[in-house]
């Protein structure tokens, strides 16, 4: 495109600085609440009062900035349940099937050391760890069955998680309905509530997951950039043929990935259903949550596979999830306009992704260059 | 067009002091060439010459930074291939761009102007039709294009190319995918074009002999600058790998003679599948001492293939016995054959041997990650194996940069190189060498043989698959000609006469008879 004497030139990049990614990405975040802006204007409401409602109440505000801070938490996990097989070429799209098995890991524990029963008494010290590892294990075990399926039988991890999804949804579906093993007393279609003693401990009014999630970015940052397992990982996800040379198991990196990134989707099930305050039960409406889940596809892409950018990347998500409910109730807008924020969001950071590979110049153009030698 | 008023023998196309930079690389520097009415103008240089960057140029994908292209004397500017097709320049890429499933004929009209929007298959069909006739081409035009051999798919491209109008016709590596009777072919219709006042620019990377045979003229590249630009009879096979390569190129390499010692590998009885399920590997015998290259002649898929993933531990033994040092590994992983001494060079160098996006680092690794010499702490010694790959890069004059560079951005050659290095480090017992030399240039040629001769006075065994019946017989100390998966004999390698080990090859064995 030409401007005068100057053109507009897009060139190819060659690298592609950690700085650079993270201006283009501000840059999407801005483009994006622009565009969204015409939905607040054709609504007849100021888009920057609109904007200031999600983001105060999003992370300024002692009933918002909670919420948010539980979402983040569990978008984060969720998230690294897709990096992981990620990084070896592998979709998982089942943490929604994970985060449902690790959810019934953890009150499968409670069932086990009677915490159904009345005036139960529980030691935390013991069971709180337990709930947690049951409830990777469970997820591990949902994710190794895609793993171990891929490796040994190339079938499609896609289909196999997405189906395994639909299972442990009518699984939990049987647990919490009347009758089932974790039915609520008095029925009411909600699973039955943890007794108090064990109530995750809060840390300055934080679950203490977010610790757990925030040093998983660190672990898996580390695991991936400097260990063998790390290498082997990167190695068969970019070329399953040259791993295999090079004598790295093409059945051992599917299961483990998928094991690994169900574990963490267990955690998320541990998360949402057992430490938020106020839940601390597998509620009817347990859905919801699955859907929120897949949202860990799309932060896990636009994060690139990187556990550290995830972390800004989720933030953001959970609040503006949070916030754009929160304005749909207060401005009295119609139904869904937290999800339509979120999805153009997503849009425009994916889009803006091509400026990794290609950058705009701005340069000055010879006068000769364009009107010699195109004679009919 | 312009070039319809030009006479025989006048400039019809000229590039003036073509310079294109890319990061870190200077890929053509003040490049002149012309080429004239009814010319056959061969460009010749080694992977990484700059011939790839320059033919892009000439066609219009990428713009020179400096100097100017003239077409019958006057400047012009390609923004795309478009504008150079608009010209009259056309191209025949390496990698057929054909649409499989449709036939000749719908491939030739697709992108013409004249095709766009009703298709008059009849009159393109007759003026195709006679195009074939002028030049001597042969193919049936309402075929698919999957049922058609390499040579026929690369006739097509070319009256694709001539149908458009082309009159300056670029030809890049026209006969490396060809079998010898299509090169002859090729040859006559190239020389039909010629006559026919055609201007054709072949681009050619090894393959000296067929420069020599079709061309007029020769400009050489070497490093993105021009060497020489002489006219054919003066130039001789010797002359043009001199001034490629920068030095004098030894065409027959001395068979060395080593102590040989102790055997390394054992091979008894071997069968193996291919992946379509049939018996493609039979009941194979060999073995390998220290200090021996034993070479396996023969045409690509005999069982060459199966033998060498089998050795590797990438293919299961339908049956027989291997042993390395005198240890069973029939049915040991790969991983554990890294670990006992075992050096495979893949034949695939782009989609098994190295990763295209890992710095040539993280390649180096691919060998190494498994190795405790390189694991410390729970973490693999990034610092160490980069000393290693720099090592590696100097010793093998591996043309980079710096090894942090992703391993995409190697040519072939160079590549090929870093592969190899990173298997002969280890100092392997045995090392298997799948076509190591394959579409390499002259120069990176040699480096390879001098590397596999050194491997072996080292006293390692090194096992040779190669198609170049030549190399096999330079290098080896053992021949074995393989056809449909049976060896049909091993030979001594200086006793070992050509005719004899090409009839086994095609199944002829010594008396004669085809079996």
């Amino acid at each position: 495109m030409r401007i005068g004497s100057h053109a507009l030139k897009l060139e190819k990049r060659f690298t592609l600085t950690g700085w650079q990614a993270v201006m283009s990405s501000i840059l999407a975040i801005f483009i994006a609440l622009a565009l969204f802006s015409i939905i607040f204007l054709i609504a007849g409401i100021n888009p920057l009062f609109a904007y200031q409602e999600i983001f105060s109440y999003a992370f300024a505000n002692p009933f918002g900035s909670p919420l948010t801070i539980n979402r983040f938490i569990f978008l984060l996990l969720c998230t690294y349940a897709f990096i992981i097989p990620y990084r070896a070429g592998l979709w998982n799209i089942g943490m929604t099937g994970q985060l449902y098995a690790g959810a019934m890991g953890v009150f499968a524990i409670v069932v086990a050391f009677g915490g159904r029963e009345f005036n139960a008494t529980l030691s935390p010290g013991l069971l709180i760890p337990l709930m947690l590892i049951s409830s990777l294990i469970a997820g591990a075990l949902l994710g190794s069955i895609a793993g171990y399926m891929k490796g040994r039988f190339n079938v499609n991890e896609i289909v196999v998680t997405m189906m395994l999804n639909f299972i442990t949804f009518w699984l939990v579906s049987f647990l919490i309905k009347e009758g089932g093993p974790f039915m609520r007393s008095g029925g009411e279609g909600d699973g039955f509530e943890l007794p108090s003693s064990i109530f995750a401990p809060m840390i300055i009014g934080v679950p203490f997951t977010i610790f757990i999630a925030l040093g998983l970015a660190l672990l898996l940052y580390y695991m991936f950039a400097k260990t063998r397992i790390g290498y082997q990982i990167r190695a068969y996800g970019l070329k399953p043929a040259a791993a295999r040379y090079a004598g790295i198991s093409t059945v051992m990196i599917p299961l483990l990935v998928f094991m690994m990134g169900g574990a963490l989707a267990g955690l998320a099930g541990y998360h949402y259903f057992a430490a938020v305050p106020g839940l601390y039960k597998i509620p009817v409406n347990y859905g919801y949550f699955g859907d929120l889940a897949f949202y860990g596809i799309i932060c896990g892409l636009i994060s690139l596979g990187n556990p550290l950018m995830a972390i800004p990347v989720t933030l953001l998500f959970g609040g503006l999830s949070v916030g754009g409910r929160f304005v749909q109730g207060k401005l009295h807008m119609s139904y869904g306009v937290d999800y339509a924020l979120l999805g153009v969001l997503m849009i425009t950071l994916v889009a803006f992704q091509f400026f990794y590979r290609y950058k705009i110049l701005w340069v000055k153009t010879k006068k000769e260059s364009l009107d010699v030698g195109i004679p009919g | 067009m312009l070039i319809k008023d030009i006479k025989r023998g006048e400039t019809v196309l000229e590039a003036r002091g073509i310079t294109k930079r890319f990061p870190g690389v200077l890929a053509n520097d003040q490049i002149d060439f012309e080429i004239k009415v009814g010319e056959i103008h061969a460009i010749l240089g080694e992977n990484g010459a700059g011939k790839t960057t320059l033919m892009k140029i000439l066609f219009g994908q990428y713009q020179p930074d400096e100097g100017e292209i003239l077409i019958a004397g006057k400047p012009v500017k390609f923004r795309s291939p478009l504008d150079a097709i608009d010209q009259g320049i056309g191209m025949v890429h390496q990698n057929r761009k054909l649409v499989s499933a449709h036939t000749v004929i719908e491939n030739i009209i697709l992108g013409h102007p004249h095709a766009g929007k009703i298709l008059n298959l009849k009159k393109a069909e007759a003026e195709i039709d006679e195009l074939c006739g002028k030049y001597g081409f042969k193919v049936d035009l309402n075929a698919k294009v999957w049922q058609l051999s390499e040579g026929e798919k690369q006739v097509v491209e070319i009256l694709k190319a001539l149908y458009r109008g082309a009159e300056v016709l670029i030809l890049d590596e026209p006969t490396s995918a060809l079998a010898p009777v299509e090169t002859e072919k090729l040859i006559a219709s190239v020389e039909a074009m010629a006559k026919n006042d055609l201007a054709i620019v072949p681009f050619i990377t090894h393959k000296l002999p067929i420069v020599l045979a079709i061309s007029h003229r020769v400009t050489v590249l070497r490093r993105g600058k021009v060497v020489s630009c002489t006219k054919t009879e003066h130039a001789t096979e010797r002359s043009l790998a001199m001034e490629m390569v920068g030095r004098e190129v030894i065409f027959r390499i001395e068979r060395t003679k080593v102590e040989r010692g102790k055997t390394i590998l054992q091979v008894e009885n071997l069968s193996a599948f291919s992946d379509k399920g049939f018996l493609a590997l039979k009941d194979v015998s060999f073995s390998i001492r220290e200090g021996e290259i034993f070479g396996i002649a023969g045409i690509s898929g005999n069982g060459q293939q199966e033998l060498v993933e089998n050795l590797a531990g990438l293919r299961q033994a339908q049956s027989g016995k291997v042993f390395l040092d005198g240890k069973e590994i029939t049915h040991a992983s790969s991983l554990e054959r890294w670990r006992l001494g075992m050096g495979y060079i893949p034949s695939d160098r782009n989609e098994v041997g190295s990763i295209a996006e890992f710095s040539l680092v993280e390649n180096t690794c691919m060998n190494y990650y498994f190795d405790d010499d390189f694991y410390q702490r729970g973490t693999l010694d990034y610092k160490k194996l980069k000393e290693l790959t720099e090592e590696i890069i100097s010793e093998y004059n591996v043309m980079t940069p710096s090894a942090d560079i992703k391993a995409k951005s190697l040519s072939g050659g160079n590549l090929q190189k870093l592969i190899l290095a990173r298997v002969l480090s280890r100092n392997p017992r045995l090392v298997i060498a799948d076509l190591p030399t394959q579409g390499l240039d002259v120069g990176a040629t040699e480096f390879v043989r001098n590397k596999l001769i050194e491997a072996k006075k080292n006293k390692a065994g090194v096992l040779l698959i190669s198609e170049d019946l030549d190399e096999v017989l330079e290098l080896s100390d053992w021949v074995a000609p393989i056809y449909e998966g049976k060896i049909m004999a091993i030979l001594p390698g200086e006793a070992a006469k050509r005719e004899v080990v090409g009839g086994m090859m095609a199944g002829i064995d010594l008396e004669g008879e085809k079996k």
